[in-house]
Formats: structure tokens, sequence, C-alpha cells
């Protein structure tokens, strides 16, 4: 399944609502949660910062490969070249009053999904995820 | 997403509905607001209905947290399910929040 959604401006809710109803979602109540919770941080990532005032596209695809059972998801974009994944990982071993909340949305989805990576390719920020299910 | 707030001997007791997501996670911040004023000290918050965070709703109970510690107090959460446990152990935040 595949969709480019524009604008994107507050639309969220609707681009991650899109990919969890795909058909290649799994069923499973504790994949799905991991699923979602990926799928939000990147998803909001690109309607908030990729475009300066939200205005631009955001094409989102499901693909499941029935052989591996490998899920993959994809998001591609036009905005401002971002890779989140080069921005250090958070130090969960701190005290409340160390920490803060930076990176902890790419940091879950590095945790929950298998795999995750990012190209910029023809002009596009592309984000690729994977999960087994 | 409900927050339902209660105060009982010296205590509150909150208790948590729904999700923490996108939609509403600005909200949800809101709601807590009155829980980071001076006579809350120890926040008892009962989370078997709070079915989703994302890192936006972790970040409000960070806040509440650091607000807690810096005030003397005690914030607990009860009666999380399994999922939403995972994020914050996997965040690291099951080491700074006591969750029972």
């Amino acid at each position: 399944m595949k969709k480019r959604f524009n604008p994107i401006k507050d639309k969220s809710s609707e681009i991650i609502n899109y990919l969890m109803a795909s058909p290649d979602m799994p069923e499973d109540e504790a994949l799905r949660f991991k699923l979602q919770l990926s799928i939000e941080e990147v998803v909001e990532n690109v309607v908030r910062y990729a475009y300066e005032g939200g205005i631009g596209w955001l094409e989102v695809s499901t693909h499941l490969d029935h052989d591996t059972l490998i899920l993959t998801i994809e998001l591609r974009d036009a905005g401002v070249p971002f890779n989140p994944l080069e921005r250090p990982d958070p130090d969960v071993t701190l005290a409340a009053e160390d920490r803060d909340t930076g990176g902890l949305g790419i940091y879950l989805c590095k945790k929950m999904m298998d795999n995750i990576s990012y190209r910029y390719e023809d002009g596009n920020n592309v984000l690729t995820m994977t999960k087994r299910i | 997403m409900e927050v339902i707030i209660n105060k009982q001997e010296g205590k509150t007791l909150v208790e948590l509905k729904g999700r923490i997501d996108t939609t509403n996670a600005e909200q949800f911040q809101r709601d807590v607001n009155p829980l980071m004023e001076a006579d809350q000290l120890d926040i008892d918050i009962d989370c078997a209905g709070l079915d989703y965070t994302s890192s936006q709703g972790l970040r409000t109970f960070l806040m509440l947290q650091k607000s807690v510690n810096a005030r003397g107090g005690q914030l607990v959460l009860r009666n999380m399910n399994p999922m939403v446990k995972e994020v914050f152990d996997i965040t690291g935040f099951s080491n700074i929040i006591t969750i029972l």
C-alpha cells in the first residue's frame, strides 16, 4: 500500500491511521502497539519539522514479504535533508533531574523495530523501518 | 483520554483512562498541570486504564517526576499494562519513576 499525503500539516493521525489500517499489518496487539509507536514517532517528525510552515508532502508505504514475514514501512518526503538516526541515543541511566526527552521518540523506534535506515535519494528523505511479524 | 483527579487524606489519587498519542498529548499535559502545584506532594496514579503512550506522554511523566522531586514529594504509578511498562523500561523511565 502506498499513498502520498499533501498537505501534511495537522494530518499526523490521518497518516498514522492509514498505515495502521494496512492489510500488511499484523493483528497481534503487542506487535501493533510497537508498530504504532514507531510509526507515530517518525510521522510526527516529518509533519512537524520537515517543511517550513508544514507545507509539503509525505509518501508512506507498507510492504509485507509473505515468505519472510518481514514488514517494511517506508516514509519519503522532500523536506529539509535530515537523518534522524544521526542523533546520539539518550542516556537512559541518568537521574530524573538530568534527563530530558530529546531523542526519545527515535530511540523508541530503534528499540521497537528490527531495523531502521535512512537515505537521501533524488532530493528526498527516505526512512525505512522493518520488523518481522 | 481521561485524567480523573481526587484528593484524599493528603494524597492525590489520579486515574488515567485511554491513550496518550499525537492527538491529545498537549491536552494531557494541560490536564496534568494541576498536579505540579505546590500542595500536591504525594501523587498516586492508577494506570490500569492507560492503553498507550507515545514519547510525548513520557515527556509529561518526566516533568511531573521532576516537579515532585523538587518539592520532596512522591510519585507512584500503578497497574501499568505490560506494553506501556515496556516503553517505560526501554527508555529508563522505570528507573526514575516508581512503578508498582
